[in-house]
């Protein structure tokens, strides 16, 4: 619904893939320490076993490393993740050739499951990629490894098929999993647009409806006078002046490059980070009360919690069709009438943004075919008798 | 179908309840599929032929009981009959055959439970099948281990089958962690959004009783288009065009007389009083989903701020780096909340102000977590009496 929301989804996203990344670290420990521990019990050739280990510890140091970088830029946990999904499938087929049992065959099933944790529709691409192309290679190949060697052909054609079911169930559930985590994403990253835009609204309505706005030269004086006496209080020169006689100066809209002039000591990036300290308009600090004064006292109860209360929309389970298209055309309807305060949209905007934003899913989909085929017969109908009303 | 597949690739757009039915639709599916490969291949099964038509006839009744309860939007009791569905799959395979095949079939059961993502459904169902998976490699070990294995190799299968189960399994506690973190975030939110927006409303009727514009549900215009267009769609879904209109003037009547006297009305029928329930979310004279959905379409419009990295941060140290310049954003903020009209009061009039308790508990509550450091908390504490003497209201 707001272009401004997909960096913020993405932060959102890489907020939770450090921790992703331990978990895969410590999966691929735990299981490093199994297998090298089932080798040396059961004597398998030393060089193989050092090998194994090797390539174990390279991708836990290369994930360490990954990690310790992604501090400074997160693309490092990003590259973490691609390499890591590569290098686990080599892993595990080189332990089925280590094996060389039908056993470990299922160990690129775990590879599968340790890729499902980063939770990237790219990741999961690559890992059903390098999934299929095992399972074809070992099939065509190495039937031996797949207990096909001497099956007979319905042993044989049932462990195809099931192979190929289990890798597209696996596929659909990897798919659906990760778009339900970009629905939290999604929802989250649209609830905060959509506060940042209610803030601004509700600004603007306030010195629309009471005709005033804030007294910035009073906020100036008041403040100057407490970090005044502060000062005393703490027996130091007031060392706010210069800085609070330059924001006022930002407040009033005086220009950057003669505030240069006047305050060389700071530079172009000092005065654009000083105006996120101003309070006046819809500046940020204006904003951070206004939330405040909203956040206080806010109970969340448990049974809200995954209620679908909260999901607003026209096409909630529990209410019948006639609901449902009561719903829709009241929506409609008020948008083509328009609100006092907002500017009015004509149907082509209205319809744009119902059938192709995040709208489209909040109706119910047999009211949402009608009103595509027919929003022409829609927008007659309203035109005609809501044509002469201005708002 | 097609709208089916777009809302599967569009699934971050649904929430749970839908996402869990297109699941459960999507297993049926799949189910489906594995069950008429099954017929041929129960040829070859150890079971005689009437047991054989027996147990496909008592999947395909189930599988016709998942289909009624989809269809009876009874969801969680299809997910539940669809998971034992694939278990009772699982071990028709298994106790007719100890082909490598009937083996792979209890991944397929568990990654059906996967699928869901339910913790309880994966803790007992998961570790059900889990359990009989073991005990099939047990007792079918001849079935899967050859002459010439690697030794130990049936320590092997159980080894993979329960890491696979077990890396699920944090899996799933780690989303559930995480979901109800955000659910948590999201819904907090949300309250705080609504307050914004029940202010909103309040302006918002101000500027119509400025405008001298009638109530929107009041207005005959508008009732006018509404009913015609839902007589319209009534026709298009073949719904009863007078069943809508009666619950559209049900609708209107409950702005008139408010759901609670609706709800009180004993000559009222118990169905009409449960849709005027349901349809108070959508009434128009309060902050509802309706008012909320129709404030937020409008203001995708309205221009707003380039987009930069701290949009949404509301944290003063965020804001400001050095120290001087946090004390002047607290006592200004302080100042604001002092001083400024921040919600409705009493009588529903954009006039109410903090009061000094107020401040003080919300400087020093849990709520300023998100905005202020534990430092800046102990800046305000010390100097409280200078906050109230020089930034105070004081009218």
């Amino acid at each position: 619904m707001f272009s401004e929301i997909e960096d913020y989804r993405e932060a959102l996203e890489i907020k939770h893939l450090r921790t992703k990344n331990l978990f895969v670290i410590t999966l691929m420990s735990l299981i490093m320490v199994i297998t090298l521990v089932y080798m040396l019990v059961t004597s398998f050739p030393l060089l193989q076993t050092i090998s194994l280990l090797v390539g174990y510890l390279l991708v836990i140091i290369f994930n360490f490393a990954g990690l310790a970088y992604g501090w400074g830029n997160y693309r490092f946990y990003q590259l973490n993740k691609y390499i890591t999904t590569l290098y686990i499938y080599v892993l595990a087929i080189c332990t089925v050739f280590i094996f060389k049992s039908p056993s470990t065959i299922t160990a690129l099933f775990i590879a599968y499951a340790i890729s499902a944790y980063y939770q990237d529709l790219k990741v999961i691409l690559i890992s059903n990629l390098f999934l299929l192309f095992s399972v074809v290679m070992f099939m065509i190949n190495f039937p031996e490894y797949m207990n096909m060697q001497n099956a007979s052909l319905e042993d044989q054609l049932g462990i195809s098929i099931f192979f190929f079911a289990f890798v597209g169930i696996l596929t659909i559930s990897s798919y659906i999993i990760v778009k339900q985590k970009q629905f939290f994403y999604n929802q989250i990253a649209l609830s905060k647009e959509t506060e940042f835009r209610n803030i601004d609204l509700l600004i603007d309505m306030q010195k629309e409806v009471h005709q005033e706005d804030v007294n910035v030269e009073k906020y100036y004086e008041n403040i100057s006078a407490f970090l005044d006496e502060f000062s005393k209080k703490l027996e130091i020169e007031n060392a706010f002046t210069d800085k609070m006689q330059l924001l006022l100066a930002l407040e009033k809209g005086e220009q950057k490059n003669v505030l240069q002039d006047r305050y060389p000591e700071y530079s172009r990036e000092d005065l654009d980070d000083f105006e996120e300290l101003l309070i006046g308009a819809k500046r940020k600090l204006r904003k951070i009360s206004i939330k405040m004064s909203h956040t206080f006292d806010i109970d969340v109860k448990r049974r809200e919690m995954f209620s679908e209360t909260h999901f607003k929309s026209f096409n909630h389970q529990a209410d019948g069709l006639e609901i449902k298209i009561i719903a829709f055309v009241v929506f409609y309807t008020a948008l083509k009438r328009g609100l006092d305060g907002f500017a009015k949209l004509d149907e082509q905007t209205i319809r744009e943004a119902l059938t192709s934003t995040d709208y489209f899913y909040y109706i119910d989909p047999r009211v949402m075919r009608i009103y595509q085929k027919n929003s022409e017969v829609f927008d007659t109908i309203s035109d005609d008798i809501l044509r002469k009303k201005v708002t | 179908m097609k709208d089916f597949l777009r809302r599967v690739f569009d699934t971050e757009f649904l929430p749970m309840s839908e996402v869990r039915k297109i699941k459960v639709v999507l297993v049926m599916a799949f189910l489906l599929i594995i069950t008429a490969l099954t017929i041929p291949f129960s040829l070859f099964f150890d079971y005689s032929t009437g047991i054989t038509i027996l147990i496909l006839a008592i999947f395909l009744v189930v599988y016709g009981l998942m289909f009624v309860l989809i269809q009876l939007n009874k969801i969680l009791p299809a997910i539940q009959l669809s998971i034992l569905y694939s278990i009772g799959l699982t071990l028709f395979y298994t106790q007719g055959t100890s082909a490598f095949y009937a083996y792979l079939f209890f991944y397929i059961a568990l990654t059906i439970v996967i699928f869901y993502q339910e913790l309880y459904s994966y803790l007992s169902y998961g570790t059900i099948i889990t359990v009989l998976g073991v005990l099939y490699i047990i007792s079918h070990q001849g079935g899967l281990v050859l002459a010439q294995d690697t030794p130990g190799s049936m320590y092997i299968y159980i080894l993979i089958w329960v890491l696979f189960y077990f890396v699920f399994l944090v899996q799933i506690l780690y989303n559930e962690k995480l979901y109800t973190d955000m659910n948590y975030d999201w819904v907090k939110l949300n309250h705080v959004i609504d307050r914004y927006q029940e202010d909103i409303y309040i302006y918002l009727d101000e500027l119509r009783k400025k405008n001298k514009n009638p109530l929107m549900y009041e207005d005959l215009d508008f009732q006018k288009t509404v009913d015609e267009l839902i007589v319209f769609i009534g026709e298009q879904t073949k719904e009863s065009g007078k069943e809508i209109t009666n619950i559209f003037d049900l609708y209107l009547y409950i702005h008139e007389k408010g759901l609670d006297r609706i709800l009180e009305n004993e000559e009222v029928s118990v169905s009409m009083k449960k849709t005027a329930n349901r349809l108070n979310k959508y009434l128009l004279n309060q902050r509802t989903d309706m008012f909320s959905m129709i404030v937020n379409f409008f203001s995708k419009f309205r221009e707003t701020e380039k987009y930069k990295p701290n949009r949404y941060d509301y944290s003063l140290k965020k804001l400001a780096a050095k120290g001087d310049e946090q004390v002047i954003a607290l006592a200004m903020i302080y100042h604001y909340l002092a001083c400024e009209v921040t919600g409705k009061d009493e009588w529903d009039q954009m006039k109410r102000i903090m009061t000094e308790e107020e401040i003080y508990k919300l400087f020093t509550g849990i709520d300023s977590e998100e905005f202020l450091t534990p430092t800046q908390i102990a800046f305000f504490k010390e100097n409280y009496d200078l906050f109230v003497k020089y930034l105070g209201n004081k009218q």
